[in-house]
């Protein structure tokens, strides 16, 4: 088990390696910068003392190898568009923020996809499945800003019940700064996609899973339907709600630039859209490294997770197919 | 040769009798069709063209003008013909993201699957890297380096795109190269190149189609998200994802200009995806729709 977690690390590693490599080349093959001249003349020497500054002036490689050993030490460089700052303070600033966003969604949408699809199970064809597998599938086809855009218009808009945007800064909060009016609809809009994932797979599992043997068993030997479900039918019906999990939470990274985007919040997705716009390479750079990082330490996570729920899973173990 | 099209045609007769008894993919079928119609005569339908700006007529609310049924946006074009051209934008850049997704993957796939060595680790580790890494980011990376537009986003979105392809066309190959019909054609003498494109591309076609229809709205969902963001289509193209995204400052008032537009992402998706899952069902019986 230490094994293998030390190889998949290793793994994360050169990956990480790879991925920025090709961004740190695909960013310097393309003639035009930055500090191209597109938006205004600049006098040659100023431009050399700039170029200079931000080390644009050495080969490409040497430029990567001065990168990479100081952004092993959290070094990222200084963000073009922001001159004042440093990468890393203005990524550990709107990072706080994204998290935010992100764990309440992961919190909302696990909650209540865990509790529709229990309740879908266990009342089959009711009109609350039905009412729970239409909205799942609408929740995983239609994107996440158009459905943000939908609640603005129902819940600020025409109710006027909610703000339209902002985070955390709407004033009418349940404790300090924190679960503000303004919270609810990015988190509902952003929560929707995963919870309705969880919500089928819950729902899939628990009916695959009533109809076993051992539930029947279990059944007629006389358990409490209480004990029949949290015993044989929930313990069982994990492992694929893990697998939804690990595949919903690396996904959240990106649907957290249009949410960001649409509802104005001052996140790490926003200054992901900026930099890209403005060609910002160290925010690009460092940007990506950290989704690249935690895109692949989620997974492992879940692997992980798995040994936990189901041991019969052996991690590194080889397998047949 | 006989036996191979009867069974052939009675498969494909079987699948049309399945996709046909599914509501939902008919009505996928119907609402990609009206979006397909919409797209290619976006000429004759829209009343005026995508990019006529009437200075006097801004911002108008739908039914405010006889000549503007949907209304206007922020520039003053009419929003219906915005609406129609969107439809092309959408088609265009997802319909060729996937054809150029099927004709890098599909052979790549096919090669690494078939002939293995050395040519299969490389493509497996070129596919290890880009899953590494969520698709969205790496086609906003290749459009931070390349600059927005209509065809960078082709090109962004298809670099990514293949490599599904790829995945499940190398998957199939393996599997089915090691199945009897394929030792009979070598048996018999049939050249290599013979047996990958006679014997087993057609047999793995299934799964690769149904990736393919699939992929189709995971591209109009990345083409319309990316121009929502600023990142997609430039102007005067009308995009349904940029007329969403314009429609974030005037919401308050004119919420006709974010209702119709989100309204079309919507149904062409959901559209997409009904007739890919019914193709799904109807081509692949024996995969059980489980989620």
């Amino acid at each position: 088990m230490l094994g293998y977690i030390c190889g998949r690390i290793l793994a994360l590693m050169m990956i990480l390696l790879a991925v920025s490599v090709i961004v740190f080349s695909l960013m310097h093959s393309v003639p035009g910068g930055p500090f191209d001249e597109r938006k205004g003349r600049l006098p040659p020497a100023a431009k050399a003392n700039i170029l200079k500054k931000y080390g644009l002036d050495q080969p490409v490689w040497k430029q990567y190898i001065n990168y990479m050993s100081h952004a092993v030490r959290f070094d990222f460089g200084i963000p073009y568009q922001r001159p004042h700052t440093t990468v890393a303070k203005l990524i550990s600033k709107s990072w706080a923020i994204t998290v935010q966003v992100g764990l309440t969604t992961i919190v909302v949408a696990f909650g209540f996809g865990i509790l529709a699809g229990v309740y879908a199970a266990y009342h089959q064809n009711s009109w609350i499945d039905t009412l729970v597998t239409f909205v799942s599938s609408l929740g995983v086809t239609v994107p996440n800003f158009v459905v943000a855009m939908w609640l603005i218009l129902v819940f600020a808009v025409s109710l006027d019940w909610l703000p339209m945007g902002g985070w955390g800064s709407s004033g009418q909060c349940l404790i300090d700064k924190y679960f503000c009016t303004d919270w609810i609809l990015p988190v509902v809009a952003y929560a929707i996609a995963p919870m309705a994932i969880v919500a089928r797979y819950t729902r899939a599992s628990i009916v695959e899973v009533m109809g076993e043997d051992y539930v029947r068993t279990a059944r007629a030997k006389g358990l409490s339907e209480v004990k029949v479900m949290r015993k044989h039918v929930f313990r069982n019906a994990q492992i694929p709600m893990v697998t939804a999990l690990g595949t919903e939470i690396p996904n959240l990274i990106t649907g957290s630039i249009f949410i960001e985007s649409t509802f104005r919040i001052n996140g790490l997705g926003k200054y992901f859209v900026t930099s890209t716009l403005n060609r910002d390479y160290p925010m690009i750079m460092a940007t990506f490294l950290l989704v690249a990082f935690l895109w692949g330490i989620l997974y492992l996570l879940t692997d992980i997770a798995y040994t936990m729920i189901d041991p019969r899973v052996r991690l590194g173990a080889k397998s047949l197919s | 040769m006989s036996n191979s099209t009867t069974t052939r045609r009675s498969f494909l007769k079987d699948a049309i009798r399945r996709f046909s008894q599914n509501r939902l993919a008919l009505i996928g079928l119907f609402l990609v069709g009206f979006i397909l119609f919409l797209a290619l005569f976006a000429d004759l339908l829209s009343p005026f063209a995508y990019d006529r700006v009437y200075f006097d007529r801004v911002l108008l609310m739908p039914f405010d003008h006889p000549e503007h049924p949907l209304g206007t946006d922020e520039v003053g074009r009419d929003y219906l013909s915005r609406l129609i051209y969107g439809a092309r934008t959408s088609m265009l850049v997802s319909l060729s993201v996937q054809m150029i997704a099927l004709l890098i993957g599909l052979p790549i796939g096919a090669l690494a699957g078939y002939f293995g060595g050395a040519l299969d680790f490389v493509i497996s580790r070129i596919i290890d890297i880009m899953t590494a890494f969520p698709a969205l980011l790496f086609t906003i990376l290749i459009i931070s380096v390349l600059g927005g537009g209509m065809l960078t986003i082709i090109v962004a979105l298809s670099i990514s795109s293949w490599i599904v392809i790829a995945r499940i066309t190398r998957a199939q190959v393996l599997t089915l190269r090691e199945q009897e019909y394929c030792t009979a054609a070598r048996g018999i003498g049939a050249s290599e190149w013979r047996i990958l494109f006679r014997h087993l591309i057609p047999n793995a076609m299934s799964p690769i189609l149904i990736a393919v229809s699939l992929g189709i709205p995971t591209a109009i969902f990345a083409e319309a998200g990316l121009s929502f963001l600023g990142l997609g289509v430039n102007d005067p193209i009308a995009s349904w994802g940029k007329m969403v995204g314009a429609s974030n400052a005037y919401v308050q008032v004119y919420w006709h200009l974010a209702l119709l537009p989100t309204l079309a992402i919507a149904l062409t998706m959901l559209g997409f995806s009904f007739l890919g899952d019914g193709l799904r069902d109807a081509l692949d019986p024996k995969q059980k729709i489980r989620v």
